[in-house]
Order: structure tokens, then C-alpha cells, then sequence
């Protein structure tokens, strides 16, 4: 081949997200005639799962699938990118605020800043927290400890929560025990992987993301190399990708739901109307601490808010 | 001449890596007391901290990473020393001679990668990913320092085995001599 | 561009070269990635370092080795270790071997502490070495019997990478901690069958204590057992701070450092330098296994990042092979990347290619995961690459060499694979426990 990239994602080999991915990279080779050879690592196969931002940026590696929250501290920008906790679980709404409404250009201009090609954006199902007793109001968060890293933390804090740090291997045993009393995970069928129903029953039916965007990211030198055409496949494999990642979610989103219900997964009760005004404040009341955080997140954020009004 | 040189050279790098490795024993009871702490903070007060899992880490790599010259320097790194073990004091210092060239070549390496890690995060700010969200440019600094400090004891234990793979004896007295002072042995 | 295979086998005999040469393992595993990588891949490779440092000292998991291991150093250096041992002693009787049964039962029980290979096998070997070396134990038997007992760190729950197996292969973790308990009984019985009967057939393995010329008092027996049931106290404060919730695997380390510290104190042991001096060989040893780590890390990455990982999946297309001659190749493809590959990336790596063969072949897939880790054990303390013998040369006193360690672990090695063999052989050693309690 012509170019030979290695693409690292977050999931394990054999998991289905895994095989999206490999669609992927499948598609570019077959699409450019095996003028690019794109090698797919999975988890843990050579990269840190905070490793994938830095490896594409020094080109390690050419190109990655990185979780923004992975990366809160080297591109702030892109934790308000994924969704910060509050946000719209509308598919159309957020296909506006990226392509129409200008996150677009700012976000390849926050990922330019550090040499990185910010290709388009994919949704993933949003981000759950599942506990080990029933949630009846939002009250009843107070002082519960609850696995949730970064901003998630914040947002649980600004309930009453006491959020705790933990690796992600731990969250089992930790419920189990009685360490914590609840854990987010970075989807449903991530809490389906983890096990998680065994040692902990209710999940709280609003969401703390509502739909997670997602970026592919290309090292900038490795993008250059390639003629316009290459390119131009690169960008058509991804939309298709894009387009996978939406429906095979959706799928596998409710296909772990049926796999943990069956495990004795139960929803907590529906909320209230104040219930769901105070969640929602929780998230916006995030906004203003994100805004600060560098120039890229004010820019994104500002345009949100004009939305608002 | 040139030998005292060198000579002053080894004992200055000695001297230097004792004193870091001797220091860094003294985080060890704080890395205790910090995860202890969380512990007691989270189960009894009901009020997990969200600075003592970054602490920690920071710490753990902190003690791992100082203390490599100093286990160097008391040789300690783990090695298969079964052939090494059955060869005379001369050819040992020539295998020497190819091992700490080789674990040089990757601490200069890392050294080198650490020192460029540092300015980025510099630059960028860069944090950690947690809540509390502490800069991280120490650490690659730590590194780099580590590194060094690894590369000296390296570099003198080199000329050391260069000395003994030439004359057949070492330059300065055999480091369980040099540092019973510092060493304290296994138990 | 070279192959993964031939690259494979020059890495090999680099790492031969290198440690027959007695270059710091580490050291000269990130040396020789480095080296070979420059040659193959070019500078852009050196890009692999920050996220592998990153990835290792940012691990809360690994923060268990600290921990583990300053708890170990301060019970040998205020002498709660010896008080345990000694009490155990007294309540097995005065056979011989008995000091190594001991050993066993306290291993087991850091085992159900701890998660991970690294901090059972170097808590295990702070505490417990020295006393059996002291009293005129083989040197061979006193290792072996650490090395078996440190590395139930896995097998024994909770284990880190039965969750990573369960976790890449979407079963259940509770499942799986469960069915490891009959293996792991059976383990212990193994190795205390194993110490009765080499101590029988050769006495001078493991000499019986002297006769005292003045038998101990009844109050003398009285303090050995209060001391050694509050040393006890000690480990079943620190399991139950992982049962009751109170602290994680990792943090109940430094439970048991705050404990160790307390019974130093009601010992009247407690010496402020004592505490220095724990920490100024705990953090020594830390240093040595996370070099170590890191060079690995940093040599397994670059494998993985030029394709291993392919080369597994590979072998596996096509076998056309009866069932159990494929679970026997998976067991022996395991086993030989033991020799170049460590103990986490095996599971991520055969955990996912292998189990789903093996479901689609009939098989139980705890069943399977089980044999995988059984598998590890052993492939971590086979020369000449295995993280537990390093670990075990760190713990170890100077004059234990390399050759002794490799020399010690045969008779154990083999015990191990006849578990493993004998879990093959009846899946039902770990399914019937786990449908017993969870169906
Ligand atoms: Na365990
Ligand atoms: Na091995």
C-alpha cells in the first residue's frame, strides 16, 4: 500500500462497537483500491485508552476514535464537543449545531491548534448511572457516592452527589461491596459489559449525556500525504461509519437493555417535572466553569447559549 | 589526573543518587497516608475527596520512577545473572559494557521524549482528566529528571565496568562497600 | 517491510542475548524495542514512551504494589510477621514443613486480598522468606512455596484479569470468582500435599525447629498465641475492609500499612526509623518492578502496535482439529507467549480471539477463562521471561540467584499444570459451584 496507518479505537477486540470500527478501516482499503492499508488496534493493543489524542498527534499512530473525557485535560474543547451533562438527545438538533449553527469550523480549528484533522463527527447512545438502590427524586442523590469522572463529577455534585474516582476495573467489586453506591458508564452497553446488574440494579431513567458526539481524528502529516482523492475517500468511508455507528447503536442500545432487564435490571421511577428541572440546571450550571476553561470551549459554548435564547 | 577526575566524577554521581533515593523513602508513609486517608474520608465522613486519587498516582510514579538510579546504584534492577554469575570479574565487566550501553540508549530515549512532553504541557496546559484536574508539567519534569539521574549512575557504573573489563578490578570499591552506609539490604 | 513472525523471533533473541548477558530486564526490554523498532519503524516509534509511562504510573491499579508491599516490609521489620508465623506454627504442631504450610495459608490469604500477581507475590515473599530461610529451609522449597502462593493473587478473588477476561468476553465477573474456588482449593491442597510429602521423603528440606532445652511455659505460650492472633487480626481486618465495602482491593493496602503501624504500636515495636526504613526498601523494590513494567510495556507495545496480535488470530482460522485437541493448542499457543508477552496482555489478547471458538466448540465460557488464568500462572513463572520470578528475585536476599529461582519453581510448575489439566479434563470443578449458588 501506498499508506500503511494503524487506527487505534476503545473497544475490545470482538466486542461489536469493535467491529464498526473495523468497517471502517475495511471500507477505506476496499474504497481506495488498498492504496491505504489501515491497521486496527484495539484496546489496549499498543495505545493507552488515554493515549489515543497524544499517539495521533505525534503520529504514532495515523488515526484514532478517542473518548473526549479521556482527554478533559490536553482538549478541553472537546469535553463540551461530547455533550456536557444536560445536553440534547435530539439527532437533528445536534447535526444543526455542528454543520449549521458553527461547531464545525471551531472544533477543526480547537483540533488543528494541536495538529490533528478533525474528520466528522459520530453519535453514540448517551451516558447512564446505575445504582444499587431505586432513585425516587433527585434528592435522593444526596450524598450518594456515584463512580463519575470529570465533568459527569461535577454535574452529580451540583445534585448533592459525592462523586469517587475509580479505575474502570474496580467498579465491579466496588458495587459489589458497597464502596460506591452507583457508577456511570460511558453507555448502556458499557454498563452491560461491566457486569454491572449483578451487584447493582436501578438505572435512573434521564440521562446524564444525552447523545455522546464523537469525533475521528487523522494525524495532520498523514492527511497531507494524501492526494485530494485519497481524501476524499477517507471523508466518504467516515460518513458512512457515521451513519453505522447511528443505527447499530440504537440496535445494540436495546439489545443490552433486554440483556440486563433480563438480569434484573429495573428502571428507577419516572421523574418529576422539578426533578427534571433540577437535572437540567444541574447541567447548566456547568456551563459558565466549561466557558472558562480555554478560548475553543467559550466559542462552543457561546453559540449554545445563543441557541437558547 | 584524569583518573582522580573521573574518580570525583563516580563518587559526585554516587553521593547525588543516595541522597534522591534516600529522599524518596520519605513519600513512601505519604502515599500510605493519602489512599488511607480517602479511605477514611469516603467511609466515614461521607465526603470522598477528589484530590487524593491524583495525589496518589502522582506520588506512586514519583517514588517509581526517582527511585531507578538508585536502584541502579545498589543493583538492584532484577537481571538473569546465570551465565553472568559463572564468568570472571574481567568478562563481566565487558557484558557490562553492552547492558548498561543498552538501558542507556532507552533511558536517553525516554529522557529525551520526557523533556519534549514537558514543554507541550507547558504550552497546552494540559491537566489531568479528572475533576480536580491538576497540571501534569511536573511530572514530565519529574521524568526527565528521573532519567537523568539514571543516565549519571549509568554512565558511571559504565566507566566503572570499562575500568574492570580493562584491569580486572574496579575502579571504586564494589557498591556493597561503597554504600553500607545507605544500603540497607534485603531482610 | 519484515514480517511479524521474523520480528517476533529476532525480538526473541535479543531479549535470550540480552538476559543471558545479565542486563537489567527492563532496561533492556525497552532497550531492545527501541533499538529494533528505529530499524523497522524509524523515530515516529519513540512516540510510544509518553503514553506508556503515562499508562503505567497512572494506573490505580498497579498502586496496589506499593501499598502491598510497604505493608509486607513493615509486619517483617516490627516482627508481627514472625509473631503470625510463629502462633500458625504452634497450631499446626511440630511437623515437619510446617513453616512452609504456614506460609501457604498466609498466602492464600494475601491472595484474597489482592488482585494481581505482583503484590501477592512480593507481599508474600517480604513476609515470609526470610523466616523459612532462617530456619535452615531449602532455599529451593522456601521460593517455590512463595512463588505458588504469591501467584494465587489471581486465582484467588478479587483478580484483575478474571475481570478483564469477563469483561472482553461479556460473561459474568461473579460467575467467574466463584468458579475459581474449587481450582483454587485445590491448588492449596495441592501444595500443602506437595510440602508434607517432599519434607517426609527428604528431611533436610525443611529441618524441624529445635527442641527448646526448656520447654515453653504456659504463659509463654500464652503471649506467642495473643501476639500471633492479633497479627492475625491484622489480615482479617484487611479482607474485611474489602467485604464490608470500606475500601477497594487496592486502597485495603494501605488499611493494612495504618494496621500494620497500630500493631507495632500495642507490640511496643514501633520505632519511627523502623517506618523510614520499610519505606526505603519498599520504595526500592517499587522502583525495580515498575522499571520493569514500564521497559516491558514499552516492548509490548511495540509488538502489539507491528501486529502480534494478528499473528494470534491467525493461527486460529482453519483448524479443522477435534474440540479438545483446539482447547489443548489454545492452553500451548498461551503457554509459549508466556515467554515473551506478560500476563495482562495475554488475556486481552487470546481472551477475545480464543473464547468465542471455544463457546462456539460447546464449551463453558467461565470454564474457559478459568483454564486461561490457571494458564497464566503458570506462563508468569516460566523462564525465561516471567514477571513472577522477577518479582521474587527482587524480594529476594542477594545470595538467591536467578538459577535458584528457575531451579525452584519445576516441582510447582508441574503441580500447576496438573490443575490445569485436571480442570480441563472435569469442567464441572468450576461450573458446579457457580450454578449451585447463582442459578
Ligand atoms: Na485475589
Ligand atoms: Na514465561
Amino acid at each position: 500500500a501506498e499508506h500503511n496507518w494503524r487506527f487505534a479505537n476503545l473497544y475490545n477486540r470482538g466486542t461489536a462497537f469493535g467491529e464498526v470500527y473495523q468497517n471502517l478501516a475495511d471500507n477505506i482499503n476496499t474504497m481506495s483500491n488498498g492504496r491505504i492499508n489501515v491497521q486496527m488496534l484495539y484496546a489496549g493493543e499498543g495505545v493507552g485508552q488515554t493515549g489515543i489524542l497524544g499517539s495521533v498527534k505525534t503520529g504514532l499512530i495515523a488515526m484514532g476514535a478517542p473518548f473526549q473525557s479521556m482527554h478533559a485535560g490536553e482538549l478541553p474543547a472537546g469535553v463540551v464537543e461530547v455533550g456536557l451533562p444536560g445536553g440534547t438527545d435530539d439527532v437533528g438538533e445536534l447535526s444543526t449545531l455542528f454543520h449549521e449553527k458553527g461547531w464545525a469550523p471551531i472544533l477543526k480549528e480547537a483540533y488543528g491548534s494541536q495538529g490533528l484533522v478533525w474528520l466528522d463527527p459520530y453519535v453514540q447512545p448517551p451516558v447512564y448511572v446505575i445504582t444499587k438502590d431505586p432513585i425516587t427524586s433527585v434528592e435522593d442523590f444526596k450524598g450518594l457516592k456515584i463512580r463519575a469522572p470529570g465533568a459527569y463529577g461535577k454535574f452529580l455534585r451540583n445534585l448533592g452527589a459525592s462523586p469517587v474516582s475509580l479505575s474502570w476495573s474496580e467498579i465491579y467489586t466496588s458495587l459489589s461491596t458497597g464502596v460506591i453506591d452507583g457508577s456511570i458508564g460511558s453507555n448502556i452497553i458499557d454498563h452491560r459489559d461491566g457486569n454491572h446488574v449483578e451487584v447493582a440494579k436501578y438505572m435512573y431513567p434521564l440521562p446524564l449525556a444525552g447523545a455522546q458526539v464523537l469525533p475521528i481524528v487523522v494525524n495532520r502529516n498523514a492527511w497531507k500525504k494524501l492526494s485530494p482523492d485519497l481524501q476524499a475517500i477517507v471523508e466518504g468511508a467516515t460518513a458512512i461509519h457515521a451513519q453505522e455507528q447511528m443505527t447499530k447503536s440504537i440496535l445494540w442500545e436495546s439489545e443490552a437493555l433486554a440483556d440486563m432487564q433480563a438480569k434484573g435490571l429495573k428502571w428507577s421511577p419516572e421523574p418529576s417535572d422539578a426533578d427534571k428541572v433540577a437535572w437540567k440546571e444541574a447541567g447548566m450550571g456547568l456551563l459558565d466553569e466549561y466557558a472558562a476553561s480555554d478560548k475553543y470551549s467559550k466559542q462552543l459554548i457561546d453559540v449554545l447559549r445563543k441557541e437558547q435564547q | 589526573m584524569i583518573m582522580t577526575a573521573i574518580r570525583r566524577y563516580c563518587l559526585g554521581v554516587h553521593t547525588v543518587v543516595a541522597f534522591v533515593g534516600n529522599s524518596v523513602s520519605y513519600l513512601m508513609p505519604v502515599l500510605a497516608c493519602v489512599v488511607a486517608f480517602e479511605v477514611f474520608s469516603r467511609y466515614i465522613l461521607d465526603e470522598p475527596t477528589i484530590w487524593a486519587y491524583d495525589v496518589s498516582l502522582f506520588l506512586f510514579g514519583y517514588i517509581a520512577a526517582l527511585g531507578g538510579a538508585y536502584a541502579q546504584q545498589q543493583r538492584a534492577h532484577i537481571n538473569v545473572d546465570i551465565l553472568y554469575n559463572k564468568v570472571s570479574a574481567r568478562t563481566k565487566g565487558i557484558f557490562n559494557l553492552f547492558s548498561f550501553a543498552l538501558a542507556m540508549f532507552f533511558v536517553v530515549i525516554i529522557c529525551k521524549m520526557s523533556i519534549g512532553k514537558f514543554e507541550e504541557a507547558l504550552e497546552f496546559n494540559y491537566r489531568r482528566q479528572s475533576e480536580w484536574a491538576p497540571q501534569t508539567h511536573h511530572y514530565w519534569l519529574m521524568i526527565t529528571v528521573a532519567c537523568v539521574l539514571l543516565i549519571l549512575q549509568l554512565s558511571s557504573d559504565w566507566i566503572n565496568s570499562f575500568h574492570q573489563a580493562i584491569t580486572g578490578k574496579p575502579l571504586l570499591l564494589a557498591p556493597s562497600q561503597e554504600s553500607q552506609e545507605t544500603q540497607e539490604g534485603n531482610p | 517491510m519484515i514480517g511479524i513472525e521474523a520480528l517476533t523471533g529476532i525480538l526473541l533473541v535479543c531479549i535470550i542475548a540480552a538476559f543471558a548477558l545479565g542486563a537489567p530486564v527492563g532496561l533492556a526490554l525497552g532497550g531492545i524495542a527501541m533499538g529494533i523498532g528505529y530499524i523497522t519503524w524509524g523515530d515516529a516509534l519513540f512516540n510510544v514512551i509518553p503514553t506508556t509511562l503515562e499508562s503505567t504510573h497512572f494506573s490505580f491499579i498497579l498502586l496496589a504494589i506499593p501499598l502491598y508491599i510497604y505493608m509486607g516490609q513493615l509486619l517483617t521489620r516490627s516482627g508481627i510477621g514472625d509473631a503470625m508465623f510463629n502462633a500458625s506454627q504452634m497450631l499446626i504442631g511440630r511437623i515437619r514443613g510446617s513453616l512452609a504450610i504456614s506460609v501457604i495459608v498466609v498466602c492464600s490469604m494475601i491472595g484474597a486480598m489482592v488482585g494481581i500477581i505482583g503484590a501477592g507475590i512480593m507481599t508474600s515473599g517480604s513476609i515470609a522468606l526470610r523466616p523459612m530461610l532462617e530456619r535452615g529451609y531449602d532455599k529451593r522449597l522456601a521460593l517455590g512455596v512463595i512463588m505458588a502462593g504469591g501467584g494465587l493473587g489471581i486465582l484467588i478473588p478479587p483478580s484483575i484479569p478474571m475481570i478483564m477476561f469477563a469483561s472482553s468476553t461479556q460473561n459474568s465477573v461473579g460467575r467467574m470468582f466463584i468458579g475459581a474456588l474449587v481450582p483454587a482449593l485445590i491448588t492449596i491442597v495441592l501444595l500443602i500435599a506437595y510440602v508434607v510429602i517432599s519434607c517426609k521423603l527428604n528431611p533436610k528440606r525443611a529441618p524441624l525447629d529445635a527442641v527448646p532445652d526448656v520447654l515453653p511455659t504456659a504463659k509463654e505460650k500464652l503471649l506467642t498465641a495473643r501476639d500471633g492472633l492479633l497479627s492475625l487480626l491484622l489480615i482479617v481486618a484487611v479482607l474485611g475492609s474489602i467485604i464490608m465495602g470500606i475500601a477497594t482491593p487496592t486502597e485495603s493496602g494501605a488499611i493494612g500499612v495504618v494496621g500494620a503501624i497500630v500493631l507495632a504500636i500495642l507490640f511496643k515495636r514501633f520505632k519511627p526509623r523502623m517506618v523510614q526504613k520499610a519505606g526505603m526498601q519498599a520504595a526500592l523494590l517499587v522502583s525495580v518492578a515498575l522499571w520493569i513494567i514500564v521497559g516491558a510495556s514499552v516492548f509490548s507495545n511495540f509488538h502489539l502496535l507491528m501486529g502480534v496480535q494478528n499473528m494470534v488470530a491467525g493461527f486460529t482460522q482453519d483448524l479443522g482439529l477435534p474440540p479438545i485437541v483446539i482447547i489443548m493448542l489454545f492452553q500451548l499457543i498461551m503457554l509459549l507467549l508466556g515467554f515473551i508477552i506478560d500476563e495482562f496482555i495475554i488475556v486481552l489478547i487470546c481472551a477475545p480471539i480464543f473464547t468465542p471458538i471455544a463457546v462456539a466448540l460447546g464449551y463453558d465460557p467461565i470454564w474457559f477463562g478459568i483454564l486461561m488464568i490457571l494458564n497464566i500462572e503458570i506462563a508468569v513463572q516460566t523462564p525465561p521471561y516471567g514477571f513472577a520470578l522477577f518479582y521474587l528475585k527482587g524480594i529476594a536476599p542477594p545470595d538467591v540467584t536467578m538459577l535458584d529461582i528457575y531451579k525452584s519453581i519445576l516441582p510447582f510448575v508441574l503441580l500447576k499444570l496438573c490443575v490445569l489439566i485436571t480442570v480441563m479434563m472435569f469442567p464441572e470443578l468450576v461450573t458446579w459451584l457457580p450454578d449451585l449458588l447463582m442459578d
